[in-house]
């Protein structure tokens, strides 16, 4: 060795501070095994005062900010303690965001998936660990690691909306008269998607197969009119081109649009074509949530419709069904036959939505979701 | 440092005569020549420190180590790819897009079309490097800049995607191909309360790792080189090996080794021997630092160039199918900004914007700080907006850091 003899010292004291830290380092970490925490064999304990994690899509839109808060206070209330996650509405973020929350020993998730569909590998980690899962308004596919689900009707979300255009357009009491509409679907990778779209297909269908409605584009299946991830600036485009394309001499009446954040899209790109003036009054165009952007709105005359679900009952019912799991009761489920996600028939419970408009706007008010001042 | 005191902070660097450097100058060079790499070592070292502290011990958990490897193992493969795009002195912001095509592709193949699924990942790959060759053919032999060739493939990918999906997203796969993400290699023998596999693996690759060290250490030696002082030399060998246990007994406290850590592994051997000692990994070097005295050497810039785009589309394929046996699913929106990761973790690990500079270790220390980041804050409940603001200014400090070194060093000097 070439190195200079007169730092040997400090060098040999250095090597043996190394060597002992890790050694050290190596004694604290071989003192676990697969049966310690984090391990392969661990098995955490249960029961209340245990955590319960709250996986939500994304904090871009209010009502799942509302969700999280209001299901987090409420398990706070039941005696547990929680661990509140958005996911960007990005599917790794979330699987990454459920995988930790299993790692931190959670003993119950609820679950919005943002794509219900890439979530069972992580949900057989959640089955080997022990934790119980509950599906929040979006159905989680293809696993059996889904206790049970919580949701509103979404058929009869789909309804709602088809009934409210039947009606405004007075279909049934002008027989002779023909009117436009275009058809707008949420994301397609959205289980919840269909059950809208088939809920406002089976209320207009009559009507587009008799010619009652005539839906210029053509565009009358699911997959033509689906807009990803229930984008409102997607939404925007494919309206901006449908209007230049279809809609330069006609008058369009109606749009079918599934969620506010979509309507909102549509009403833009309807503002920017003329619609909205005093010869050309806006089409009818429905929507979902009762967001607040949408509420003032409808307020201002230019969305219609919306469809109220109270997510404040939602997190309620997803609550009580949680401490159901966890302290080893029965669940109460009121559809036990309709959620087929792929690999079991997973039981729900299901709430009724509510159709709001400009005559029943108030309701929001009385039931305490808006503050009057809020919404004018 | 035993030799630092008698130098005034202006002395000219010591001699540079081999075999007659003291400990110090030794160190106090190692640590000059590497100071970006030593120096994210550290801070690495630092935040799993930190995260650890603050997640009550979460973050070092069996079970929460096997999570890391796995969540971060498809950025950490198109990191090492970029690495080498960017020693080149190029840019590649179609891997994002890539990674969702080749997914959806692969997706296809083996649900719609039954495939097993072996075929499908060879096909795969194979999409990938075509994929690749596509690009690296408008950049090298037509000379179309890379950003906008890339950019090109980014829009295009990303269609192609969403056509071949028709949207949906598309699941399940077989058993085998979720392995890829999902499994770790198979426990035998017997109950010993840890996973016996890994424990062999990981002594073989403390015998490994003794074994090349003093072989390289022998091989300096014999061309008069400097060597670390052998006392040093044995304290690092005692680090790095007891490192390897850690880890090992870790992993072995789960359900043992990710398969794709071994594929990890294996690539990071692989592209970083290529790196160091092949032809053509020198040659990437030479063309990223100056491409003019390189081809007036004799480098074959065009070819060099298509190779490493060629290179970085297998790994974006090989990436895209352990992100979609991940997800158990092909999505359209896969790989969103993977490419921005991939690029920062990148330049984080040691990458120069003017191309020249980065080592494939440095690549994936990198794409562990940012890891180590995400899951130390998602353990912590922080939100992915919060995640994201720290995330932006862990690059920016890293980068100004090297530039503002360099530029110390460029005053001193």
């Amino acid at each position: 060795m070439r190195n200079r003899v007169g730092h040997g010292t400090r060098s040999v004291a250095s090597t043996v501070t190394a060597a002992l830290a890790a050694v050290a380092l190596v004694a604290v970490l071989a003192a676990c095994g697969q049966e310690a925490r984090g391990g392969s064999r661990y098995e955490p304990e249960g029961g209340k005062g245990s955590t319960v994690g709250l996986a939500m899509p994304t904090k871009s839109s209010e009502r799942w900010i509302a969700d999280g808060r209001n299901m987090a206070e409420e398990f706070r209330k039941a005696g547990y303690k929680t661990d509140l996650q958005y996911g960007d509405d990005t599917v790794e973020n979330q699987i990454a965001q459920i995988e930790n929350m299993i790692t931190k020993g959670h003993e119950l998730l609820v679950v919005a998936a943002i794509d219900g569909s890439a979530l069972t590998n992580v949900l057989q980690r959640a089955e080997d660990a022990g934790t119980r899962v509950i599906a929040y308004d979006r159905l989680i596919m293809g696993t059996e690691h889904v206790d049970g689900y919580a949701s509103f009707d979404n058929e009869r979300v789909g309804r709602l909306q088809g009934q409210y255009i039947v009606d405004a357009l007075e279909l049934e009491d002008r027989p002779n008269e023909t009117f436009t509409i275009e058809l707008f679907a949420g994301s397609p990778d959205d289980n919840n998607t269909r059950y809208f779209w088939n809920g406002a297909m089976s209320v207009l269908r009559p009507y587009l197969e008799s010619g009652r409605l005539e839906v210029r584009s053509k565009q009358t299946r699911m997959n033509q009119a689906t807009t990803l991830r229930w984008d409102g600036g997607t939404a925007q485009k494919r309206m901006d081109d449908l209007i230049s394309r279809h809609y330069g001499t006609t008058r369009l009446d109606a749009v079918l649009s599934p969620y506010d954040g979509i309507s909102i899209g549509v009403l833009s790109a309807l503002k920017s074509a003329g619609y909205g003036g005093k010869n050309q009054p806006f089409p009818v165009v429905t929507g979902q949530d009762a967001e607040l952007a949408s509420i003032k709105s409808i307020v201002a005359g230019q969305q219609t419709q919306t469809v109220f679900k109270d997510t404040r009952e939602l997190a309620d019912q997803a609550v009580r069904m949680g401490d159901a799991l966890l302290t080893g009761t029965k669940p109460e489920f009121n559809n036990t036959t309709d959620y087929d996600n792929g690999a079991k028939v997973v039981p729900a419970y299901l709430l009724d939505p509510v159709s709001i408009d400009e005559s029943n706007v108030q309701l929001l008010v009385d039931e305490g979701y808006y503050k009057a001042g809020q919404i004018e | 440092m035993t030799t630092t005191q008698d130098r005034t902070p202006d002395a000219p660097a010591p001699d540079h005569l081999p075999g007659q450097r003291s400990t110090g100058g030794i160190l106090l060079d190692l640590a000059r020549n590497n100071v970006r790499q030593y120096g994210m070592l550290i801070a690495l070292a630092l935040i799993v420190l930190l995260f650890q502290i603050w997640t009550d011990g979460t973050l070092l958990l069996p079970s929460n180590v096997s999570n890391l490897v796995q969540q971060n193992s498809y950025i950490l493969i198109l990191a090492v790819g970029m690495m080498m795009v960017i020693v080149a002195g190029h840019i590649d912001l179609s891997v994002g897009s890539l990674v969702a095509f080749v997914g959806a592709i692969a997706a296809v193949m083996m649900v719609d079309y039954d495939l097993p699924w072996v075929v499908a990942l060879v096909l795969s790959l194979v999409v990938g490097a075509v994929a690749g060759a596509w690009q690296g053919f408008w950049i090298a032999y037509v000379g179309i800049p890379s950003f906008i060739v890339t950019l090109a493939g980014m829009l295009l990918f990303r269609g192609a995607t969403q056509i071949v999906l028709e949207g949906q997203s598309v699941a399940p796969f077989p058993q085998g191909f979720q392995q890829i993400a999902q499994g770790f290699i198979p426990e035998m023998g017997p109950y010993t309360q840890y996973h016996n596999p890994t424990l062999v693996l990981g002594l073989l690759a403390v015998v490994a790792l003794l074994v090349q060290q003093i072989r390289g250490r022998r091989r300096q030696a014999a061309h008069d080189l400097t060597v670390l002082p052998f006392p040093l030399f044995v304290a690092k060998c005692v680090a790095m090996a007891a490192a390897v246990v850690v880890v090992a007994l870790t992993l072995a406290s789960y359900h043992g080794v990710p398969v794709v850590l071994l594929i990890l592994c294996g690539l990071v051997l692989l592209l970083g021997y290529v790196m160091r000692n092949a032809v053509i990994g020198r040659h990437i070097y030479a063309l990223g630092g100056n491409r003019e005295a390189a081809k007036l050497s004799g480098v074959r810039d065009k070819r060099v160039t298509f190779l490493v785009f060629v290179n970085m589309g297998v790994l974006a394929a090989l990436a895209g199918c352990v992100y979609a046996a991940r997800l158990n699913a092909a999505t359209p929106q896969a790989g969103l900004m993977f490419e921005l990761e991939a690029i920062a973790a990148a330049f984080i690990g040691g990458a120069s914007m003017r191309g020249g500079v980065g080592t494939v270790v440095g690549a994936v220390i990198g794409g562990l700080v940012l890891g180590v980041l995400n899951n130390g804050m998602s353990l912590l409940g922080i939100g992915t907006d919060v995640q994201q603001v720290i995330k932006g200014l862990v690059l920016l400090a890293a980068v100004g850091f090297d530039v503002w070194n360099k530029r110390r060093a460029a005053t001193t000097t």
